[in-house]
């Protein structure tokens, strides 16, 4: 059973790995695989939109089933199919091997009950309209760090690699190479190499929770995961498969105490905490005498779970109350920042706050590698939402692939037609940077790339001599409030290559009565 | 009156008038088979300097205009590498007419594989995203189905070459477009905001990478640049529709005129000329015909001699 398990780690891993290579444009508008599916069948990113929009979505439902068989089989999702889960058994497999049975290194029993404090508090905060349960949900934690942290680096070294062979001129190989990096891109991958604001900081506090593998295998899934705490109290009873110590026929050498992924004591007999059991059957396997059975019908096996001390509980649920108003009291909320341009089909802003997850599906899957993580444009509570970040990237006038892979619609699916009518926020020219204006020598290229059918950017014409003398007819661009749409083609392309002269900013907004310019 | 003139005359005329204006234009390429003695057998009046037909079928318009300039084989030798170069700037499908048209695009590779091209390729580097434009203006799926390569224009893709311009000198080129034996440019006739019109040479600028927006400053200058230094063996000016307003990308179908016209010639001044004359303007009102007549890419006379218009229904 333990290979069993590891086999579906593996394929679940890897199921999920090629989903996310997956989120990006293959040729056709709409992407076809359903690439959320992981969020999709996360019950606590249902339960907190839930809880925090008070919008129930049928997508929630596939959660369900996730639900439905965790009643059964208890947190067999963290042993069997999470894929953080399977990166954290892949990484603690060496740290586990090292564990003596004698000693009480590797666990630290004490703070079991983080996870849970740690779920309250989410809840809370959601049910107080703050959505918080986007920084620690294992499938938006993992599928953020890899898209905007690990994809960028792993893109780089590999294309460094690549290029270098390329550039070396080796006959026959080097050829051969050209080929097959022109085959990995856009497949293996990405189109273009991805680069995000933020990136280090992201990758970097994956990277030392994945690091936690070195005080304890599995640190995040026994003492941090939320969602691994959700699971353990809805499938407590765990009455598809329980664990069983055998007192008679124990001989107390500890091994599978060590063994036990989740810290869920199997020993001694009748202290099995089934909230901490991860299902992996390493208990069994390392039993040197069979003592240890895993069955439905299993009787007797004691109680160990961790006490969760009701002021401690308490405790997290006012720190939410604390915190929600707290992290909602800033600036941001008095004035919007100007560069709070969110993609087309956005809720909003209060309704998109409490549905965003902040998984980064949207950032990875957009186009033109426009969409980013925010830092402070959205306040506290809104960190690592997408906004669109037109010097970096546009929104492309016929593609409505953010709206396609937002899990909990705080992008609202829009059709192509519908989206082209969005108006995200609207283009300024800058006057003193434009180079008609300032300098007196044509550009427009702002104007040429205007997407929509009448454009929203026209010019001036006005008379002019140009810098040899001769009479020219000069092009001013200037923008119709009216027909942009803020897609920032214009800033992105814009000749002034450092601070562009023309600039989108969030004002007039459709989803914002309160953020328009005009009357 | 006297180009009219000529143009009948010039049918019966041909080769006599042939040789006289290859003298004027040195720039200007001309096929081996307008070479002296190379149409011998009653052949003449078959072979012209540019050709412009209508009709309903793109394929059908693009093998007559080709055959009429003395086919294929007069362009590409056997074994060469040819870069087909269309217009694929805009995520827009056919019926927009902000790309060049995915039939024309297919024929004219078809055709370069038929005259015994090596290998033909087809690219562009777009203003917007490569994927989209690729697929949404059809002539990925056309020019694969007709045997071309189609690639993307990579960064590694693009080397820094001294184009030894007027105002572009050094400058990231697309390496396809140098390695090609041949270039076929294949632009699609339609308004410009700051050119007024985007034709033949405004279509070269697909094959460069850097700031080249920076291009537009001088825009004239700068695609004659382009022109003199890339020297498309054939330029293929595809107006099966042309877009009137709101270019170089439009959007709305208001902005589309059906032509089912195709124009061929080797020179891409003629080409740039005809082109302006689809939409009732002025030649002199455009200042990249003149330079670049003045550099010696050709002639903006385009019915000067060798013009013939046919229309093939």
């Amino acid at each position: 059973m333990r290979n069993l398990r590891r086999v579906s780690q593996i394929l679940f891993f890897l199921f999920f790995v090629y989903l996310f290579i997956q989120t990006e444009y293959k040729g056709r508008n709409e992407l076809g695989l359903p690439v959320r599916l992981f969020l999709d069948f996360d019950p606590l990113t249902a339960l907190s939109a839930l809880l925090a929009s008070h919008a129930a979505r049928a997508i929630f439902l596939l959660s369900l089933i996730t639900v439905g068989l965790t009643v059964f089989l208890g947190r067999f999702y963290c042993g069997w199919v999470c894929p953080l889960g399977a990166i954290n058994t892949a990484l603690g497999y060496f740290r586990m091997q090292a564990l003596k049975p004698n000693r009480t290194e590797g666990r630290y029993p004490g703070l079991r009950p983080l996870k849970y404090y740690i779920l309250v508090f989410v809840l809370v905060s959601a049910v107080f309209g703050w959505n918080a349960v986007g920084f620690v949900d294992p499938i938006s934690l993992t599928i953020r760090s890899l898209a905007i942290g690990y994809n960028p680096a792993i893109n780089k070294i590999a294309r460094s690699v690549l290029e270098a062979a390329v550039a070396a001129h080796v006959p026959a190989v080097s050829p051969a190479i050209d080929a097959l990096y022109t085959k990995m891109t856009g497949t293996i991958l990405s189109f273009n190499q991805p680069i995000f604001r933020q990136s280090l900081l992201i990758g970097l506090i994956f990277t030392a929770i994945l690091s936690l593998n070195a005080l304890a295998p599995r640190f995040w899934c026994r003492y941090l995961c939320p969602l691994g705490a959700l699971l353990g109290l809805i499938g407590w009873k765990q009455v598809g498969a329980r664990v069983n110590n055998d007192k008679e026929k124990c001989i107390s050498c500890r091994k599978c105490v060590v063994a036990c992924q989740g810290d869920a004591t199997p020993f001694p007999p009748g202290e099995w905490a089934s909230r901490e059991c991860l299902v992996c059957y390493n208990c069994r396997e390392v039993c040197p005498v069979d003592a240890i059975s895993i069955t439905a019908t299993a009787r007797d096996t004691g109680d160990g779970n961790v006490d969760l001390a009701r002021r401690r509980l308490l405790a997290s649920g006012v720190a939410a109350l604390v915190v929600v108003p707290a992290v909602a009291a800033v600036v941001q909320r008095k004035r919007t920042d100007p560069s709070l341009i969110r993609p087309p089909g956005a809720l909003p802003e209060e309704e998109f706050l409490r549905r965003c997850v902040k998984c980064g599906e949207c950032m990875k899957v957009c186009l033109t590698n426009g969409l980013h993580p925010t830092l402070t444009e959205a306040g506290l509570e809104g960190l690592w939402t997408p906004i669109l970040v037109p010097r970096l990237g546009y929104c492309e006038y016929n593609c409505n692939l953010c709206s396609q892979v937002c899990p909990t619609g705080a992008i609202r699916p829009v059709t192509v037609p519908e989206k082209q009518k969005i108006h995200i926020g609207l283009a300024f020219v800058d006057k003193n940077r434009c180079i008609p204006y300032a300098f007196g020598r044509n550009c427009i290229v702002c104007e040429e790339h205007c997407p929509t059918p009448k454009k929203a950017i026209t010019f001036l014409e006005e008379r002019a001599i140009d810098e040899k003398g001769a009479t020219i007819i000069l092009k001013k661009p200037v923008v119709s409030p009216e027909l942009c749409i803020g897609c920032g083609i214009c800033e992105t392309k814009c000749p002034v290559l450092d601070r562009p002269a023309i600039y989108v900013t969030a004002i007039n907004e459709s989803r914002a009565q309160e953020n328009q310019l005009f009357l | 009156m006297l180009d009219r003139r000529r143009f009948l005359v010039g049918l019966a005329a041909g080769a006599a008038g042939l040789l006289v204006s290859r003298g004027k234009l040195p720039a200007f390429p001309v096929p081996k088979s307008l070479k002296p003695g190379a149409n011998d057998k009653g052949q003449k009046s078959e072979i012209h300097t540019m050709a412009v037909v209508k009709g309903a079928s793109p394929e059908l318009a693009t093998r007559k205009a080709i055959e009429l300039i003395g086919g294929m084989g007069s362009f590409i030798s056997k074994g060469d590498v040819v870069l087909v170069k269309p217009n694929i700037g805009w995520d827009r499908v056919p019926e927009q007419a902000a790309n060049t048209n995915p039939v024309v695009v297919g024929t004219l590779v078809a055709m370069a594989l038929e005259a015994g091209a090596k290998k033909v390729v087809v690219a562009d580097n777009p203003c917007n995203d490569a994927r989209r434009t690729y697929v949404r203006s059809g002539i990925a799926d056309a020019a694969k189905s007709a045997g071309a390569e189609v690639v993307y224009m990579e960064d590694r893709h693009y080397v820094k070459t001294n184009l030894k311009g007027e105002v572009i000198t050094d400058w990231l080129v697309f390496r396809g477009a140098i390695e090609a034996d041949k270039i076929i440019n294949v632009p699609i006739a339609k308004h410009h905001g700051l050119g007024g019109l985007t034709l033949a040479m405004k279509n070269l600028m697909g094959v460069t990478g850097g700031p080249r927006n920076l291009m537009h400053q001088r825009l004239p200058e700068s695609l004659v640049d382009l022109g003199a230094f890339f020297k498309p063996r054939l330029t293929f000016l595809d107006a099966v529709r042309i877009l009137k307003a709101n270019g170089p990308q439009g959007g709305s179908m208001n902005d589309v005129v059906q032509l089912n016209t195709v124009a061929a010639s080797a020179d891409p001044v003629r080409i740039e000329a005809f082109g302006v004359t689809l939409f009732g303007k002025k030649i002199e009102d455009f200042p990249t015909v003149d330079l670049a007549e003045k550099r010696g890419l050709g002639t903006r006379d385009f019915r000067s001699t060798g013009f013939i218009e046919v229309d093939i229904g």
